[in-house]
């Protein structure tokens, strides 16, 4: 039994974990100097403003400490990770003008297959650059603008100067200033006003070479009453030497708008992924997050959602899974700072063979916020005791006017449950198996049905011969 | 005499070290209906949990076969799929399985074969509309917020669907206002026939009136101290059990 | 510039931002510490009701010997306008194989209080059966930090807390419950529940719940709001006006706890000293 789990999970990381030649046109030097910056500025053809708030970022980014919580990032050594890896490609639109080796990965991943059955638009990064873009011609007629970020500077430098880490300042964290300083490729998209997205839209970020970082920055505007689905996904193949992820995302969600941001997260095992992910939604809009983190030695994510206008919502669910040597922590926060908002968070956690799983969160209430609802739900799932689990949610209420529940579970697959499921004549590995998924399934229903697969999957595997 | 389904023989079993089964044999023969009949405590649902294999109970001594074949070596799923049901007392919640997926999952686990989605949906749906479920549980998890008697008719729905040889029934009636047991008796009684067997724990004989009651069992401390025909129910009912221990014992 | 040092932490750090971490020891509460050990021995069984009515810091150590019962009232009825009205307290329990410790905590009074409760079930079976109350008045300042370490197999916890908070009071309360590895069998629940009456409270709550085992059944609720309208009607129908319907439905939440001292006459005083602040505000 034990062999045969080493060989499924040979083969379901296979497709990750092919790595190409590195190929890359050119790379920055490891670690992190004004040269090096004034360099990616350069080679990016930043506008001067750029330049500038790169350089001020640096200078953020060399004041601020580490974080005093969370997981050990004593595995980060800033000064060998290489910050920028340009791919030998050019940014471009059709499919056919993407170098093989490239075009090959992402072949075998099924980006350009989703593309044409089942999304709207695609993009897809290597190391630090987009390497193809392309969006549904009617969506363009509509004005719908879906493209990489360093296009968006060129052509839309208004906007892009308006939002860009606005909502996430580079002061915010020393990763966020981090950003603020390498960042580089990442997808633009701007929904106008009235405009419903009927088919999502789909960036996929790929990781080739080791010991570097990736820095993408991700910023969608959802105006006025239209709606979009945008859908992450990560890879990257494994190697022996850590490689970082410290994307930024920022959604701005208009009066009435909806957007919901899907991301599968499954980097290899020697990604920290330090990724951060904040929401700004005005009055009647609603952002729904749909969160799968399965990947990476170390992660931090807590997708942050504030909600500024009245009625304004947020949708959680979450999902991650801690195997041997991750230590995942994730959550989410949620300010609501305008009356009648109202926010649902709802999380499954699965650690295992001595993963560590973390659930943090904050939900804060303001004084203005007069009758905000809230209510947070989360289980864990340990499968067996070499694991850890922990549960650390904080609620901070300001007023007498809110309405908030907060509810969770740790345990592990009950013994009751198993005898009944083999009492209908199915054995016992696939009783667990179909426990954990019911566990998860409701997080998997929220999920674009290729990841709900691909995650099905990852259970099957991850608990292959592993009981019983 | 109808072809033995179930033998037991002088059974012994318990958890950890308390023995609560105590020399217990009774033998089920296909077609037929049993009842086993005993006081809170007497080690009724034990007997039903051993015979399915629990793995919380110990047997220490006896033998349990089917069709010919020893039960005490193998795992719960293999009785299973050898032709065992149990229907349980309390059913477990399973959150995130829905009824549909469980039933058919199970049908594929016993028969070994693939299920075809359609002709499966539309018997489901039809035993759902006998049982008086409605449709839209076919896709809510399995017991998850359901009522106690919702509880027991998915039981039986499984039962219907899963079509056992002998069906183990552990007070299939308890808690149910009339109508519900009305509704679960019809539903073991559409179940039974001539191929397969009931072996029911009841303190309630209105799940029996649509049935034939072949043998009556009183299970009391571990052990069957009296056996009969159908008019045993009536007799516990006007006597109730001290009459039988004080029988037996006078007996000894 | 607040310089002071930390009175207590939570066995896992979260945001700074959200100021949940640590407590600080108050100010000028000078360095004399009253304490105070209990211990009861193996087999024994025992209850104590402590009052601490004056301010100033103060510190329980107590010892639940194997099979040892005790239950502990701590009733804190500092005066508000007092001198030295801020108040520290530090309850440290450890539990023996098949002890029971039974704790119940009435934080009523002071200015700023920091109080940590901190219980080892360090034997096996060994229970703690936690119920507290605080009741946050005027500009108050509660900062509370119950931790229950299960180390011992099957062990049993159970935390409810009942608050609350009116005026200008901020109350934070974080309470864990830590699984270590080889608590096999254990369980834990805990519960908080908060009402909230008056627009200038705060109140932060912080569930934390830590397993190291699988073998674990845990289990933690938070439930902050403002009083049942329904409720308040439905008294309200029955001829009490607003102020003693709402007393009447304070009262309700609080009488789990209160219900538990044994002393009929703290009783009756945590009673009519709820009644008189609720009425006053």
């Amino acid at each position: 039994m034990a062999k045969k789990k080493t060989f499924v999970e040979d083969i379901e990381r296979t497709l990750y974990d092919i790595k190409d030649a590195d190929n890359s046109a050119y790379k920055s030097e490891s670690g992190l100097t004004e040269d090096i910056i004034r360099d990616i500025s350069a080679r990016k053809h930043d506008p001067q403003w750029m330049l500038e708030f790169r350089l001020k970022s640096l200078e953020t980014y060399n004041k601020i400490g580490l974080p005093t919580w969370g997981p050990s990032l004593a595995d980060l050594d800033m000064d060998k990770i290489v910050t920028y890896v340009q791919p030998d490609a050019k940014m471009t639109g059709n499919w056919k003008d993407v170098p093989e080796d490239i075009k090959d990965t992402f072949d075998r991943l099924g980006i350009p297959e989703a593309e044409q059955t089942s999304l709207g638009g695609v993009g897809a990064q290597y190391d630090s650059e987009v390497v193809y873009h392309s969006i549904q011609e009617d969506m363009v007629k509509q004005g719908v603008i879906y493209t990489d970020m360093e296009t968006a500077i060129r052509e839309h430098e208004d906007i892009v100067k308006e939002y860009f880490m606005k909502l996430v300042p580079p002061k915010d964290h020393k990763f966020a200033a981090l950003h603020g300083a390498v960042w580089s490729g990442g997808s633009f998209v701007y929904v106008p006003a009235g405009v419903q997205v009927k088919m999502p839209l789909q960036s996929y970020f790929r990781l080739n070479a080791a010991g570097a970082g990736q820095f993408e920055h991700t910023l969608i505007i959802v105006e006025p009453g239209a709606s979009l689905h945008f859908i992450e996904g990560c890879s990257a193949p494994k190697y022996n030497v850590t490689n970082l992820h410290a994307g930024c995302v920022e959604l701005y969600v208009k009066e009435g708008a909806r957007l919901r941001y899907s991301t599968i997260e499954n980097w290899s095992r020697n990604m920290m992924n330090l990724n951060t992910k904040r929401a700004l939604v005005e009055k009647d809009g609603i952002i729904e997050w749909v969160s799968g983190s399965f990947g990476s030695h170390v992660s931090c994510l807590y997708p942050c959602s504030i909600l500024h206008g009245e009625r304004a919502r947020c949708e959680f669910t979450g999902v991650t899974f801690a195997s041997k040597g991750q230590d995942l922590d994730t959550g989410a926060s949620v300010i609501l700072t305008a009356p009648d908002t109202s926010a649902n968070i709802n999380t499954r956690t699965i650690s295992k063979a001595g993963g560590k799983a973390t659930y943090r969160s904050a939900v804060k209430v303001t004084k203005n916020a007069r009758r905000a609802k809230c209510s947070v739900n989360c289980e864990s799932l340990m499968l067996d005791n070499e694991s850890r689990s922990d549960t650390l949610p904080v609620m901070d209420i300001e007023g007498a006017d809110a309405d908030v529940g907060h509810e969770a579970k740790i345990g592990r697959i009950s013994d009751e449950a198993v005898f009944y499921l083999t009492c209908r004549g199915i054995d016992e590995d696939e009783a667990r198996a179909m426990i954990v998924r019911g566990f998860v399934e409701p997080i998997a229903k929220e999920l674009p049905l290729e990841y709900a697969v691909e995650m099905n999957n990852l259970v099957n595997i991850e608990l292959e011969g592993t009981m019983g | 005499m109808a072809e033995n389904l179930l033998e037991i023989q002088d059974l012994h079993a318990g958890v950890e070290d308390k023995e609560i089964l105590k020399g217990l044999s009774l033998t089920v023969g296909k077609g037929e209906v049993h009842v086993i009949l005993g006081p809170n405590g007497s080690g009724k649902s034990t007997l039903m949990n051993v015979i399915m294999g629990h793995p919380k109970y110990q047997v220490t001594s006896g033998t349990m076969k089917f069709e010919g074949e020893d039960l005490t070596a193998m795992k719960t799923f293999e009785r299973a799929r050898k032709g065992l049901f149990l229907s349980f007392q309390t059913p477990e919640e399973i959150p995130g399985i829905s009824v549909e997926n469980m039933i058919r999952t199970a049908k594929q686990a016993i028969t070994g074969e693939r299920v075809k989605i359609l002709p499966f949906r539309k018997k489901l749906r039809a035993m759902m509309e006998e049982l008086k479920i409605s449709p839209e549980y076919a896709d809510r998890y399995m017991n998850v917020g359901f009522s106690g008697g919702e509880k027991k008719r998915n039981e039986i729905l499984q039962l219907l669907m899963l079509e056992p040889k002998l069906a183990l029934l552990d007070e299939t009636d308890s808690g149910l206002d009339v109508d519900a047991v009305q509704i679960v008796s019809e539903g073991v009684a559409k179940f039974h026939n001539d191929d397969n067997s009931c072996l029911i724990i009841t303190h309630n004989t209105r799940i029996l009136e649509k049935l034939k009651v072949d043998k009556v069992h009183v299970l009391m401390n571990g052990e069957i101290v009296e056996e009969g025909g159908a008019e045993l129910i009536d007799t516990i009912n006007e006597k109730g059990f001290t009459h039988i221990l004080d029988d037996a014992q006078a007996g000894k | 510039m607040d310089t002071n040092e930390i009175y207590s932490e939570i066995p896992m750090r979260t945001w700074r931002w959200l100021g949940v971490n640590e407590i600080k020891t108050p100010a000028n509460i000078g360095d004399d510490i009253k304490k105070q050990e209990i211990t009861v021995e193996a087999g024994q069984s025992d209850e104590l009701v402590l009052e601490h009515r004056n301010g100033g810091q103060h510190e329980t150590v107590v010892h639940v010997g194997a099979g040892a019962k005790l239950h502990l009232v701590l009733a804190q009825l500092v005066p508000t306008d007092a001198p030295n009205s801020s108040y520290t307290s530090r309850v440290t329990v450890d539990v023996a194989d098949g002890g029971a410790f039974s704790y119940t905590g009435a934080e009523l009074g002071g200015s700023t209080i920091a109080s940590e409760l901190t219980v080892n079930l360090t034997g096996k079976e060994s229970t703690a059966d936690v119920w507290s109350l605080y009741f946050g008045d005027g500009a108050r300042l509660l900062d509370l930090n119950y931790i229950i370490r299960q180390a011992g197999k099957k062990t049993d916890a159970n935390m409810q807390v009942r608050g609350t908070l009116m005026g200008t009071s901020t109350k934070n309360f974080r309470g864990t419950l830590d699984f270590l590895e080889g608590a096999k069998g254990s369980v834990g629940r805990e519960n908080e529940e908060v009402m909230l009456l008056d627009e200038g409270v705060r109140n932060r709550s912080v569930p934390i719940m830590l397993s190291h085992e699988d073998d674990v059944d845990g289990h933690h609720a938070v439930a902050v709001g403002r009083m049942d309208e329904a409720k308040l009607f439905y008294l309200m129908s029955r001829g009490l006006d607003l102020e003693e319907a709402k007393s009447l439905v304070v009262e309700a939440s609080l009488r789990p706890v209160i219900d538990r001292i044994p002393d009929a006459k703290l009783r009756e005083e945590i009673d009519s000293y709820l009644k008189g602040r609720l009425a006053n505000g």
